[in-house]
């Protein structure tokens, strides 16, 4: 096997909080490992540890005892942070500066070749749908587009490793569903993504694996198929089935062995409906701009 | 890593800070507030000094330079490092593969270009204003005043600007220290206020040191006086300017530009000793 993007071997971190040296456990003998090409979540509720364990894996905290490696590198050296990108909770950027002359000063920041910075700082303000706005001046941004700003400053240098600290905050659901596709054309291009949430709905048709943390401490880790399937029960989704040919179905599952668990009307969760209900008006707005400006 | 790479990421941090901070409401009131200063000094012309006119504005002027410049090096210092805490900008920066020690070099060169260009538009206004009073009593006087050509030897106004520069850069780097062990703005601003007056009143220490014996106290004046570097080595200004003979030596200059640099990196590092260790 090849070296895991990210290996955290019995961390904990405590913080001093108030006076006589009381501590506050945040994060509490964690151990994880995500594998290369994997898009990896890390949930829990508020407070969990999610953003104190990104933190340490970037070096920006020091662990009170374990280890952090990012590909087989201790994650205090500032040279294993070399190609990792990263996009704090509800970042907040110099204000006076455009959309684009901060991407482009974290490009430089982060040694990208100057003949290669322009085409590299218009790209991934083109992926995550800034063109328009990307001259304004960030302070004038929404906290949709801060975070979309943010994820591009943090992809302008191509890293191997992305590490995203709940990218969807505050990103309505048509960002989010946007963000989730570069997450996963990402993955296509063989990246790592670390990401944090707490939006389930989200993460679960994303993530490969994911690790869930409840005070600091490790819950449950794996596969999200493995973790929420019911092992012992398939459904089957019928249409145009009338009365007779039901109560006809249901006899013969009793004949076959099998026991009729529950009856549902499937539906469609109410994420997808509002986007498929947004996407349908996006379609008609868009058709209806080009005829405007045809006639 | 290439040192190369080091001193860019330095330059971008710098210049990102210098723009921030010149954006700022704060330094163009100070700025505007000193002008009009300096500018008022010329309002003493009814008294009609003669040739004190002009020494009088130069000192009102230097005065001024030194006063301003002082809060300004205290403040904008302290205000850069913490708006880039409190809004969170370090967490994104120091994230990427920058070095802390580069960030901080970063943040002390951003504010010691923006107290450069406060001592330069100081001392172009100063200088305008001298020239003009300068001309205008030799109007008055008729040349037999002229020593070498004019009263005032306008290089030494930048050079007295430039040694004031180096000592707010040790004021500015200072800050940047104790900001860094510090949690809050206010602590670190009066902190660095009363350092400004310790090494203000340093060679007071140094007076002592001479007329001490031989033990142990004299070896803690010794010791203060190298911690707390000697503000008034750098004020000059009465030397300069006006007296001919007193013309100060270029290896003078460079000897306590020197100075001011090694308490400047002192610090920086001292700075990022504690700021390895900081939670961000
Ligand atoms: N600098 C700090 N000093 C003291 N305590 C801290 C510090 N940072 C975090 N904590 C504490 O550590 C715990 C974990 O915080 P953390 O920010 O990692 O949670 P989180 O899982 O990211 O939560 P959220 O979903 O709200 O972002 C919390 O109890 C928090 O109060
Ligand atoms: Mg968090």
């Amino acid at each position: 096997m090849s070296t895991p993007a990210i290996r955290i071997q019995n961390l904990t971190k405590d913080f001093a909080v108030g006076m006589r040296g009381m501590k506050l456990r945040a994060v509490d003998d964690l151990c994880l490992e995500v594998g290369d090409n994997e898009i990896f979540g890390l949930l829990g509720p508020n407070g969990s540890g999610k953003s104190t364990t990104i933190k340490i894996i970037l070096g920006l905290l020091e662990a009170s005892t374990g280890t952090c490696e990012i590909y087989g590198r201790p994650s205090k050296l500032v040279d294993a942070r070399r190609s990792v990108g990263f996009l704090p909770e509800a970042p907040y950027f110099y204000r006076y500066l455009t959309g684009r002359e901060l991407v482009r000063y974290y490009a430089r920041i982060c040694m990208v070749p100057r003949v290669e910075i322009d085409a590299a700082v218009d790209s991934v303000i083109k992926l995550v749908g800034m063109t328009e706005a990307a001259n304004r001046r960030v302070g004038t941004y929404s906290k949709g587009m801060l975070q979309r700003i943010g994820l591009a400053q943090s992809l302008v240098h191509d890293p191997q490793l992305v590490i995203l600290d709940e990218p969807t905050a505050g990103v309505d659901p048509l960002g989010s569903a946007a963000i989730a596709e570069i997450v996963r054309e990402l993955k296509r291009r063989g990246k790592t993504i670390l990401l944090s949430s707490h939006l389930l709905a989200q993460i679960e048709g994303l993530c490969d694996r994911v690790a869930i943390l409840h005070r600091g401490k490790l819950v449950r880790e794996g596969r999200v198929d493995d973790l929420v399937e019911e092992k012992d029960a398939e459904s089957l989704v019928v249409q145009g089935l009338s009365a007779e040919g039901r109560a006809a179905v249901e006899a013969e599952i009793k004949a076959q062995g099998g026991r009729l668990a529950r009856v549902e009307k499937p539906r469609l969760s109410l994420d997808a409906y509002f986007l498929k209900e947004v996407h349908e008006r996006e379609i008609e707005h868009a058709t209806q701009q080009e005829g405007g400006e045809e006639s | 890593m290439k040192i190369t790479d080091s001193f860019t990421r330095i330059r971008l941090i710098a210049g990102t800070t210098f723009l921030e901070a010149v954006r700022q409401k704060f330094f163009n009131s100070l700025l505007l507030i000193s002008i009009a200063l300096v500018g008022s000094s010329t309002f003493f012309q009814q008294f009609d000094f003669g040739t004190g006119e002009l020494k009088f504005i130069t000192d009102f002027g230097f005065g001024a330079l030194f006063f301003f410049g002082s809060i300004l090096s205290i403040t904008a210092t302290t205000q850069l490092f913490f708006n880039e805490m409190e809004n969170r900008t370090a967490l994104t920066m120091l994230a990427k593969p920058v070095y802390k020690l580069e960030f901080l070099a970063g943040k002390f060169l951003g504010a010691h270009l923006l107290l450069l260009c406060f001592t330069l538009v100081i001392t172009l206004v100063l200088s305008g204003i001298l020239y003009w009073r300068e001309m205008a009593l030799l109007e008055r006087l008729g040349n037999e005043l002229i020593l070498n050509g004019s009263l005032i030897r306008y290089g030494d106004v930048f050079l007295f600007g430039f040694l004031q520069w180096m000592k707010f850069g040790i004021l500015a780097a200072f800050t940047l220290f104790v900001a860094s062990f510090s949690n809050t703005n206010l602590y670190t601003i009066v902190v660095s206020f009363f350092m400004l007056v310790i090494c203000q009143l340093q060679y007071i220490a140094r007076d002592a040191y001479t007329s001490m014996e031989a033990g142990w106290e004299r070896i803690l004046v010794l010791g203060l006086g190298l911690i707390f570097p000697n503000f008034q080595l750098f004020n000059i200004g009465d030397q300069l300017v006006f007296d001919v003979e007193k013309a100060p030596a270029v290896s003078t200059v460079l000897q306590i530009t020197g100075y001011g640099a090694i308490y400047v990196v002192a610090f920086i590092l001292l700075a990022q000793v504690n700021f390895r260790r900081r939670e961000i």
